[in-house]
């Protein structure tokens, strides 16, 4: 279908019901995504999900380029949340290689990995907050994680996508004095963590309008594959970073959070406890930065021609939207000969929203949709 | 279906349109008008610069670095540019980024829908040279082979300075009456249809009614129309009816198709 059609309503049958397209430029959804949604008065019947704006073409891209050139790829598959993407990949082609990543490298992912985390939520915070009409969230927030970009910027040259993590360790070491800043921005933090509390966690408005919205039982999203914070949200503790330990996470000392509401307030909730987390990790990482010494990368061989032996990976990561898996095979080339990437928004984006969606209020579908944290140019890829 | 023709090359002509033959609303010529019409049209610049809306559709990566760009720390609303939600009031087409081929009809509909004076601006490598996804078989190249484009941001991704800047020239540009691109939309829109048709097959047709369009404003042009726009006489409206007939918009089964 190449041309966009207005039926004539006279030549369809009488009903009650109507057909509306949710996105994709709507201020409400997150990113250029779309859900078509079945109404009758203001209640859903039946929901469609509609992706593939954002599709690029990841998995095959990927194949035609060099093990070096992908680092630069992974990053854009979750523009949010950046950092897992490239730690999934590194991890990947180190366990085909047989790469041993030292140990200040491995608490420096650590480090970016939970600094990655906090933006992503207070990002996910401001956006949800907006979703239900509460626009001065939105702002704090926004402006809160571009002081934590500012951090990223200084580590590694750039905002957005820091193309820092690569096979082996990082790109370099952390710049001096960059330990204090980022001590004294997690005591800012914490200082606007009440006044974040008292605009909306506390906020009547907010109550109101989360409690029991895009409500989910535990065994229902065990079945439909729901990872991370939307997860534990339902009272299930599974974290991959407890569950099947990375790095130096099994010295880390931190709490799954968990909710039992199952709702879009227990998920908000679960954000909220896991900011608290992380910026407890990051501390924890400060600390061990500045006894860790070394070198923050592995002798690697000519990245232009570097052929890795014959084998698969799976390397999964905990990120701020689920659990993120990277699948890749090599035959012993040049370049990948198979990648599989598995985002956790395209089973919340997709399957969870449409089942979630139904029975709720046209209104709710933005606010689900930023509850479930669901990332499009994940779902896409 | 209704049987009501889609374009203006099927219709009668031009002279049953408002204001007698070819004369809808025509903009006069910028070299020959009087005085008085250059005053007004600079003035009309001039308060037209100073009030922007953003078309609210951010299309790829680049719609992260948006938000920081419209509050407090960067505030856009500084100089009077802030976020539109519906096409038909917007001013700006802000192209975030990397277009696949189902977002550039979307686009492409939103652009036609836009009044003009209408300007847009290309974000990122990707709508320069396809950026990260030059060898992608999902994304477009260029973006200005399908709209015209007033100006571009490089980089990936380009920082919330440089996207202030690249407004505030676009401002420059509207007070110094340079922003025109969107004429060329009616004066070559055979040109944007051919290569369009390229992508999406020779059925493709879009509700608006460019070439009604560049007549009633006067930028009709000896590229309004050609082999492109021939094609759309031809085939276009038919197509489009036949496509409505396999996926009706009332069954809302399974996946949608596009």
């Amino acid at each position: 279908m190449t041309t966009p059609q207005v039926p004539d309503p006279a030549t369809l049958a009488p009903s009650e019901e109507y057909d509306l397209y949710f996105g994709p430029n709507h201020p409400g959804i997150e990113g250029n995504y779309s859900v078509r949604v079945r109404l009758k008065g203001d209640v859903i019947c039946q929901a469609v999900a509609d992706g593939g704006y954002l599709h690029r073409g990841f998995e095959k891209i990927m194949e035609d380029r060099l093990w070096v050139q992908n680092i630069a790829l992974v990053p854009r598959i979750c523009v949010p949340d950046p950092v897992p993407m490239e730690e999934s990949y590194a991890r990947a082609v180190e366990m085909i290689g047989g790469l041993e990543v030292p140990l200040r490298a491995q608490w420096i992912r650590v480090l970016m990995l939970e600094l990655s985390r906090i933006c992503a939520h207070l990002f996910t915070f401001g956006g949800n907050a907006a979703t239900i009409g509460l626009y001065t969230n939105m702002f704090w927030g926004v402006t809160m994680r571009d002081l934590f970009l500012d951090i990223f910027e200084e580590i590694t040259g750039a905002r957005i996508y820091h193309i820092y993590i690569t096979p082996g360790g990082v790109r370099r070491d952390l710049p001096e004095g960059v330990l204090e800043r980022i001590e004294a921005l997690l005591v800012e933090l914490e200082e606007r963590m009440p006044q974040f509390e008292d605009l909306f966690f506390n906020n009547a408005v907010v109550i109101d309008r989360a409690t029991g919205t895009g409500r989910m039982s535990a065994e229902e999203a065990l079945a439909w594959g729901v990872t991370g914070p939307n997860l534990r949200a339902t009272g299930v503790a599974s974290d991959v970073r407890r569950d099947d330990p990375y790095l130096v996470y099994p010295q880390v000392d931190f709490d799954i959070v968990t909710e039992t509401g199952g709702d879009a307030l227990a998920r908000m909730m679960v954000r909220k406890g896991e900011v608290v987390q992380a910026v407890k990790i990051v501390r924890q990482a400060i600390a061990a930065l500045r006894k860790v010494g070394g070198p923050v990368r592995c002798e690697l061989p000519n990245p232009l021609a570097w052929d890795l032996p014959a084998g698969d990976a799976y390397a999964r990561t905990e990120s701020s939207k689920g659990e993120l898996g990277f699948y890749i095979v090599s035959n012993g080339g040049p370049r990948p000969y198979r990648v599989h990437v598995r985002g956790a928004s395209s089973m919340h984006a997709v399957q969870v929203l449409e089942k979630l969606l139904v029975g709720s209020r046209i209104e709710d579908v933005a606010q689900i949709m930023f509850s479930l944290d669901a990332c499009p140019p994940e779902v896409d890829r | 279906m209704t049987d009501k023709p889609l374009k203006s090359h099927v219709r009668p002509p031009q002279d049953t349109m408002p204001g007698g033959a070819g004369q809808g609303c025509p903009a006069p010529d910028a070299q020959t008008r009087s005085i008085w019409r250059r005053i007004m049209d600079d003035f009309a610049d001039h308060c037209r610069a100073r009030s922007l809306f953003v078309l609210h559709y951010c299309t790829g990566c680049g719609a992260i670095e948006l938000p920081p760009t419209i509050t407090s720390r960067f505030d856009m609303e500084r100089v009077g540019i802030t976020p539109m939600v519906t096409p038909r009031q917007a001013d700006i087409l802000l192209i975030t980024g990397y277009l696949s081929l189902k977002t550039l009809k979307r686009v492409i509909l939103s652009y036609e829908q836009m009044q003009g004076p209408k300007y847009v601006l290309g974000f990122g490598s990707c709508t320069i040279n396809g950026g990260m996804y030059w060898n992608s078989y999902a994304t477009m190249k260029r973006l200005d082979q399908y709209i015209p484009t007033d100006l571009f941001i490089a980089g990936c991704m380009p920082r919330p300075e440089a996207v202030q800047q690249v407004l505030l020239k676009l401002i420059e540009d509207i007070d110094a009456g340079r922003a025109n691109a969107w004429q060329d939309y009616y004066r070559n829109y055979d040109f944007y249809l051919g290569n369009q048709q390229r992508l999406f097959g020779a059925g493709w047709n879009t509700p608006t009614d460019v070439i009604g369009e560049a007549r009633h404003y006067g930028y009709y042009g000896p590229g309004t129309e050609g082999e492109h726009t021939r094609l759309l006489a031809e085939g276009g409206g038919s197509a489009a009816r036949l496509a409505h007939a396999e996926y009706p918009s009332t069954a809302l089964t399974g996946r949608i198709k596009s």
